[in-house]
């Protein structure tokens, strides 16, 4: 196995003084070229520990080592370290006031200094890939759901991250534009993109997951590879939610 | 029917051209608008100002606070300045504030539209920023966390994203504060400056005449409103085009 990308140690998220345990000890590797699929009920803690990997969140306790700097440290730049962490959300997030070009080239523009022609050519090199190149100039309230999560990959990747983070990706699209988002992801998956991915889609978590761990009640109940997680499943409350999800 | 608009024209000679008195109506709209723009001036940069220390004490207050330093504590003292600053302002009438700007505060300034502008201005500043911190409160959270995640920092992520589409948001209701600015410049009279409103009321003095000079006035705001009232459609147009609401 190769070196980890990310080192988990100890992390907890609580709200309210410690009333509510969101997250409530996670310890996790994520080695670079895997793709972590994170699964478990609502309420469980795995959205909210997607989001204290870049520090959407910021975590109760514990360190996020990325980098080799722990970035929930005091004295860490997070807004160096969120570049090199692509991000995608349920809700896509594209900017309204922008089209696609723009949204895709803004970061790498202010932040990397990135020559306009330079970005915008890196920009339709990503939407060829995401197979988006015709909407270049169109505004986001133009697109449907799967292409504004696929410009939304795009515009994570334009910043060429180590890691992308995805937060139930598909979750908010209608079922027949899954696939074409999955489909990006998965093209994302055999080109060695280290992911950690947090989805319903158990399909995908088979089909490209290097590993699948099972959240619940804020910690990491069970983890394995896909064949045997969905095969022979351990924790009794996992055996409970995949009798549930796989039909 | 004759002899009616006979009297009807010696009076508007009376009241506007006799001693060139339209020249003060003039001078007095002229006031009216230098004090209504500098105060826009003054309210918009305060405004943007209390505005972004507000929401970033609310929106980002927590993550410092963790962080801790001296950050933290010089955000926490000057959003209880904006708070208590907002409080008093909107908690007082305009006309006190103008007074008190003029015979107190500004006592030794005896440029009298100067002090119109301030009291003004910072009258309306409270106003506006509690504009647009609604406009940046009413921006999906979404927006903010995408932003920050591609490696934007708070100010960053504020400029280029956020107060970009606050601007459309709060732009009608911006020109609203700037409409209701103009007419509330009519009490600049209190402190001896001749705005419109007070050429008005000089002309009535002079002639006996109250319903020329005063209509006069009144059709002039009403005048100058409709105009603005029609800007304001063309840019809110021109925002939307290209863009849908989501």
């Amino acid at each position: 196995m190769s070196e980890a990308l990310i080192q988990v140690r100890g992390l907890k998220k609580h709200y309210n003084n410690g009333a509510v345990k969101a997250i409530d000890g996670v310890d996790i590797d994520i080695h670079k070229g895997e793709v972590v699929v994170v699964i478990g009920p609502s309420g469980s803690g795995k959205s909210t520990f997607l989001r204290s990997l870049n520090l959407l969140e910021m975590p109760t306790e514990g360190q996020i080592i990325f980098d080799g700097e722990d970035i929930n440290g005091k004295k860490a730049d997070i807004n160096l370290h969120r570049q090199k962490m692509g991000m995608v959300f349920q809700h896509f997030n594209l900017f309204p006031h922008k089209n696609v070009l723009g949204n895709i080239t803004m970061a790498p523009m202010k932040l990397k200094k990135m020559s306009r022609s330079e970005a915008e050519k890196k920009a339709m090199g990503l939407l060829d890939m995401v197979h988006l190149a015709d909407k270049a100039e169109v505004f986001p309230a133009q697109l449907s759901g799967g292409q504004k999560q696929r410009i939304a990959i795009a515009r994570a990747l334009a910043m060429d991250p180590d890691v992308m983070l995805f937060d139930e990706p598909t979750s908010a699209l209608d079922p027949e534009m899954v696939g074409e988002v999955l489909d990006i992801m998965k093209q994302l998956a055999r080109e060695g993109m280290t992911m950690v991915v947090v989805t319903h889609e158990m399909g995908f978590a088979k089909e490209v997951g290097s590993r699948v761990i099972f959240f619940d009640r804020g910690r990491i109940k069970e983890e394995n590879n896909p064949q045997e997680f969905f095969a022979n499943p351990k924790e009794p409350r996992l055996k409970e939610f995949l009798s549930k999800v796989l039909i | 029917m004759g002899e009616w608009f006979a009297e009807l024209s010696q009076k508007f000679a009376t009241c506007f051209i006799e001693d060139g008195r339209w020249k003060w109506l003039l001078e007095g709209l002229g006031n009216t608008m230098l004090i209504t723009l500098g105060a826009l001036v003054i309210g918009i940069i305060v405004g943007i100002i209390i505005a972004a220390v507000r929401s970033t004490y609310d929106m980002n207050g927590a993550a410092m606070k963790k962080r801790g330093g001296a950050g933290y504590v010089f955000l926490k003292i000057a959003n209880t300045i904006c708070s208590l600053y907002l409080t008093v302002i909107r908690g007082t009438p305009v006309v006190v504030q103008l007074l008190i700007m003029y015979f107190v505060i500004l006592v030794n300034v005896t440029n009298g539209v100067l002090v119109a502008v301030i009291a003004f201005g910072i009258n309306s500043a409270a106003y506006i920023a509690e504009i647009f911190r609604g406009g940046i409160m009413s921006i999906d959270e979404g927006q903010f966390e995408a932003g920050r995640s591609l490696g934007f920092n708070y100010v960053q992520t504020m400029c280029f994203i956020i107060l970009p589409q606050t601007i459309k948001v709060v732009l009608p209701t911006l020109f609203n504060e700037f409409i209701a600015l103009i007419k509330e410049t009519s009490i600049a009279g209190y402190v001896g400056v001749m705005d419109l409103t007070k050429a008005g009321d000089k002309i009535r003095g002079r002639t006996f005449e109250a319903f020329m000079p005063l209509i006069a006035v009144a059709v002039v705001y009403l005048v100058i409103v409709i105009i603005l009232t029609q800007i304001l459609k063309v840019i809110e147009k021109k925002l939307r085009k290209g863009e849908r609401r989501r």
